[in-house]
């Protein structure tokens, strides 16, 4: 048995008490009157349908769907002694389109940026990790676009992301979608936005701290339920997106949608699309997407794997083995 | 299809994306360095990354799949094969992960799978899962049996398992093993009209009397007479036996004890009084003189006895006795002498001595198959007796042969047993198994073969099993069963598991000129056992008999009033001649009404029944 250190239990259930001080007051509002406060303020609660057979026939037709993911993992010990690799994926959902792979492989030990810096010890800034994902993503996408000419182009995570870490890259990407009228989405598994929040909080002074959506949203919706953000409160809408928050299975918790602005009208048509493709009971998350993260994940066999067989012998071990890897 | 995983120089999984894989099919692996490799699929399975569906915990359910396979893609079409696969010959080097695999053509496996033609062999049935090289294959060996799968005759579509009967020169020995129900009685059925159609003398002991092969098959009518002409079924007791004249006294003391265990005492008895060709009555009473004389007592007693004998014949008789006594009663202990006496009449009176066995002799001369029925008692007396005298004439023809002296003919031949555990089991002795035995161990430089049958192998005696080459294993669900298989064939652990399962008629064949195992079916036999009629439809089509005589007679008779029953009984009397009772008439009479075939009817004199 491990013995419980007191202390550390102690302060978990501090955490909890806190947080059901902080919350409790909001939580324990009559569903009812949140659900008509976000109606009022944020979006109609609205009911989805799935789309119909001829419909997703219809997305068949149109060049099917094309879902987009990446992975990164990385080995040995600490900067700059490790190696990462990245990878992203396109892949359609008509099987003949063979999926699109891109990747990439970083260590701090060839980054000219740090050759050039040797004195100072600095750890090169983390999003350079973020970007070269993001931007890997994209460039699948791009490339699917081009290639692949599909219907739609689902992102796995919210899009406000890439404007952030490969900013050019997207903006490619989506004058692309417009000009071949391919619609591009995120959906976005963990929302970590505060729209609802930030309302109540306008509307009742009282509340202080920041409420996230995501346990606001907890329960709040019926399976197959959707809030199209109202254009005022969205703060996304200034970066050019429109979104949504559905409730695509039967655990409590929310999803989030992103689409362009230009292609705002087929919000509700994705939506629908989004809960034709998420099983009922699983987490949320359309099946594509899953099927796309389970192909594209570098796990750590495979990684381990790679480096064993192209790296020679010498090489990987005086570079990439940590002390940690050595225990057993 | 490539190789993939860890290899062995034995075993390795080959994957395919589209070709499901059967068990016990065979697959060329083309190793880059070491060849052409033939390898037979020891375990298939299939596998889908998204089916049962549970991508990091999440079950998926049939809509969403739907929905995917609206937008194109099939998940279905994700399912992978992979088959663990075990070289026929081990490979100098592991077998090279990537390999190529393909299906092997017809050539390259016919040494390996058909090792003769069936001029030469028992068609006994088909290689499963080989119907994918079958088309390739040499015309004779085409369309030459069916098989009898869910109840439907079927065309041959699959490989012949074509037994070699020259190899039994040196494998001799075959063993059928399975649980009942398993197809076991069925595979030796086959087996015996093979031999038949090859013209091998053969003796087959019959405790179920089921090996008649006069009854063919409807499918097969154009073969009604084929077996006729080519076997014998032969009754111990009513048909052959034991002529008493020919034994001698090892004989004897075998049959004796057959009947029941030998005390020392017991065998010298008969060492001491048995005669060479003495006949049945002279020995028995010689016997019982002798018994009769010790039950009197004394010489004193016995001269007592002449003395005071009422006529010639008596003092005549006594004086015999004492002679005997005289003799014998010294060397004879009376307990021994009544022993063997009360066992030479229980084999008298089981009718063993008779007959006597010159027409199984005749028989084997003319290559016909021989069926003794008789209880499992009595057959392991008379078998034993049997096989002594032929297995004897045939090795005594042998070696006068070797020693260049003149010697009559006699052929080899082969012994064929159901029940063998009960012939040789193991841990206890029984008279036939020490014949049964020396055949095991011997009977190839004889030209003598056995083929035991039993569904308890583990009952079996070990000497005798390890003496078995070639083993037919049919379904087998007892656990310490199939670790006697496991222990005694070369069957492979998948294999092993896969017995409890099999379907009554597939078979493992364990064989030592194969020198592995092969998956086959028996094919469909062409005659059928006589014990066929399902017991229930013989119950209901005894009453429906029944109903429809007693219908016949009553309807004549209607309408059948209370009063007037005693005379209709009469009438039946006198014009069927079956005696009815009261009780048993109103009985017909009311089931026949139940039946609806007639109609009950009150009237003011009590009821009648009436025509409906």
């Amino acid at each position: 048995m491990y013995s419980l250190n007191k202390d550390l239990s102690n302060r978990i259930k501090d955490v909890n008490t806190d947080l059901s001080n902080r919350f409790n007051s909001i939580f324990n509002k009559d569903k009812d009157r949140l659900r008509n406060f976000i109606q009022s303020n944020v979006g109609m609660i609205l009911t989805l349908e799935k789309l119909t057979g001829s419909e997703l026939e219809d997305i068949k037709i149109r060049g099917g769907l094309v879902g987009v993911d990446g992975s990164n993992n990385r080995m040995g010990g600490s900067y700059p002694h490790y190696i990462e690799a990245f990878q992203a994926m396109a892949k359609s959902t008509i099987r003949m389109n063979e999926p699109i792979f891109v990747s990439r492989v970083y260590t701090p030990l060839l980054d000219e940026r740090i050759q050039n810096n040797l004195d100072t010890d600095e750890e090169i800034p983390e999003e350079n990790k973020d970007s070269i994902l993001a931007g890997l993503e994209v460039e699948a996408a791009i490339e699917a676009v081009k290639r692949l000419n599909p219907h739609i182009v689902l992102m796995d995570g919210g899009l406000i992301r890439y404007n952030i870490y490969a900013a050019e890259k997207w903006q490619e990407l989506m004058l692309l979608c417009i000009e071949k009228d391919i619609l591009l989405a995120g959906v976005i598994k963990d929302i970590k936005t505060s729209i609802i929040g930030d309302e109540l909080k306008r509307s009742f002074k009282d509340i202080n701290g920041i409420l996230y959506d995501r346990e606001l949203l907890y329960g709040l919706l019926n399976y197959g339920e959707y809030i199209p953000i109202g254009e005022d409160v969205n703060k996304k809408e200034r970066k050019g997106y429109t979104s949504a928050f559905i409730r695509s299975s039967l655990l409590p918790m929310v999803i989030g949608l992103d689409i362009l602005n230009e292609q705002g009208q087929y919000l509700e048509y994705i939506s629908r699309l989004v809960l034709s493709l998420t099983p009922e009971n699983s987490r949320g998350v359309p099946l594509w997407l899953d099927i796309v993260d389970k192909e594209v994940k570098i796990s750590d066999d495979m990684l381990k794997a790679l480096l064993e067989r192209y790296l020679d012998r010498g090489i990987y071990q005086r570079f990439f083995v940590s002390e940690r890897d050595k225990r057993s | 299809m490539k190789v993939v995983g860890i290899t062995t120089q034995q075993e390795f999984f080959i994957g395919s994306k589209d070709r499901n894989f059967r068990i016990n099919e065979f697959l060329i692996i083309q190793d880059p360095f070491q060849g052409d490799l033939l390898g037979e699929v020891v375990e298939a399975k299939t596998f889908n990354r998204y089916i049962p569906l549970n991508i990091y915990g999440d079950f998926v359910d049939n809509a969403v799949l739907e929905s995917l396979k609206a937008l194109g893609y099939d998940v279905d079409e994700d399912t992978i094969y992979i088959c663990k696969v075990r070289l026929i010959n081990e490979a100098l080097y592991p077998v090279e992960t990537g390999s190529d695999a393909r299906l092997p053509k017809f050539e390259e496996v016919k040494d390996f799978m058909v090792r003769t033609y069936p001029e030469e062999g028992f068609v006994l049935g088909v290689i499963r899962n080989t119907d994918d090289m079958a088309f390739e294959m040499d015309e004779e060996l085409k369309g030459i049996l069916h098989t009898f799968e869910d109840g439907v005759l079927k065309e041959q579509r699959e490989l012949p398992y074509i037994m070699d009967v020259k190899s039994m020169h040196h494998y001799p020995h075959i063993g059928i093993f399975g649980g009942s129900g398993s197809g076991k009685s069925f595979g030796l059925r086959v087996l015996l009209e093979e031999v038949m159609l090859k013209d091998i003398p053969t003796i087959v002991l019959d405790p179920h009397f089921e090996m008649d092969f006069s009854t063919i098959q409807s499918h097969f009518e154009d073969r009604k007479e084929i077996f006729k002409q080519k076997f014998k079924c032969l009754q111990v007791g009513s048909h052959v036996g034991v002529k008493f004249e020919d034994l001698r006294s090892g004989d004897l003391k075998n049959l004796l004890d057959a009947a029941s265990p030998l005390t020392d005492a017991m065998n010298n008895v008969v060492d001491i009084i048995f005669r060479k060709k003495e006949s049945y009555t002279s020995f028995s009473n010689r016997l019982k003189m002798l018994s009769e004389a010790q039950e009197a007592g004394s010489s004193g007693e016995i001269e007592n006895r002449i003395r005071n004998a009422k006529n010639d014949d008596e003092k005549r008789a006594w004086e015999e006795r004492r002679n005997m006594y005289q003799t014998y009663d010294k060397t004879c202990p009376y307990s021994s002498v009544r022993g063997v006496l009360w066992r030479l009449n229980r084999l008298y009176n089981e009718g063993i001595f008779s007959k006597d066995s010159r027409e199984i002799e005749s028989s084997l001369l003319d290559s016909k198959l021989v069926v003794i029925q008789g209880s499992t008692r009595i057959l392991q007396v008379y078998s034993t007796y049997l096989l002594n005298t032929l297995y004897h004439r045939r090795r005594d023809y042998k070696d006068a042969l070797y020693k260049q002296l003149p010697a009559e003919f006699f052929p080899p031949f082969l012994v064929v047993t159901d029940e063998a555990h009960n012939f040789a089991p193991k841990g206890y002795d029984s008279p036939s198994k020490s014949i049964i035995k020396e055949i095991a161990q011997e009977g190839r430089k004889y030209g003598v073969f056995l083929t035991l049958a039993t569904q308890r192998p583990t009952l079996l005696d070990e000497t005798v099993t390890a003496q078995l080459n070639t083993k037919f294993i049919f379904r087998t669900v007892r656990a310490s069963d199939i670790d006697t298989i496991k222990e005694e064939t070369d069957i492979t652990f998948e294999e092993a598991k896969r017995l409890p399962y099999l379907r009554t008629g597939d078979v493992f064949i364990s064989s030592a000129v194969v020198g592995r195992t092969i998956f086959a079916r028996i094919r469909a036999a062409y005659s059928t056992s006589p014990h066929t009629l399902n017991p229930f439809d013989e119950l209901w089509n005894k009453s429906k008999e029944d109903d429809d005589r007693y219908y016949d007679i009553i309807m004549k008779k209607l309408p059948i009033s209370e009063v007037d029953m005693l005379n209709v009984i009469q009438e039946i009397e006198k014009e069927e001649g079956i005696t009815l009772t009261l009780g048993r008439l109103e009985d017909k009479l009311q089931s026949l009404a139940k039946k609806q075939y007639i109609k009950k009817e009150e009237t003011f004199l009590g009821y009648r029944y009436i025509k409906v």
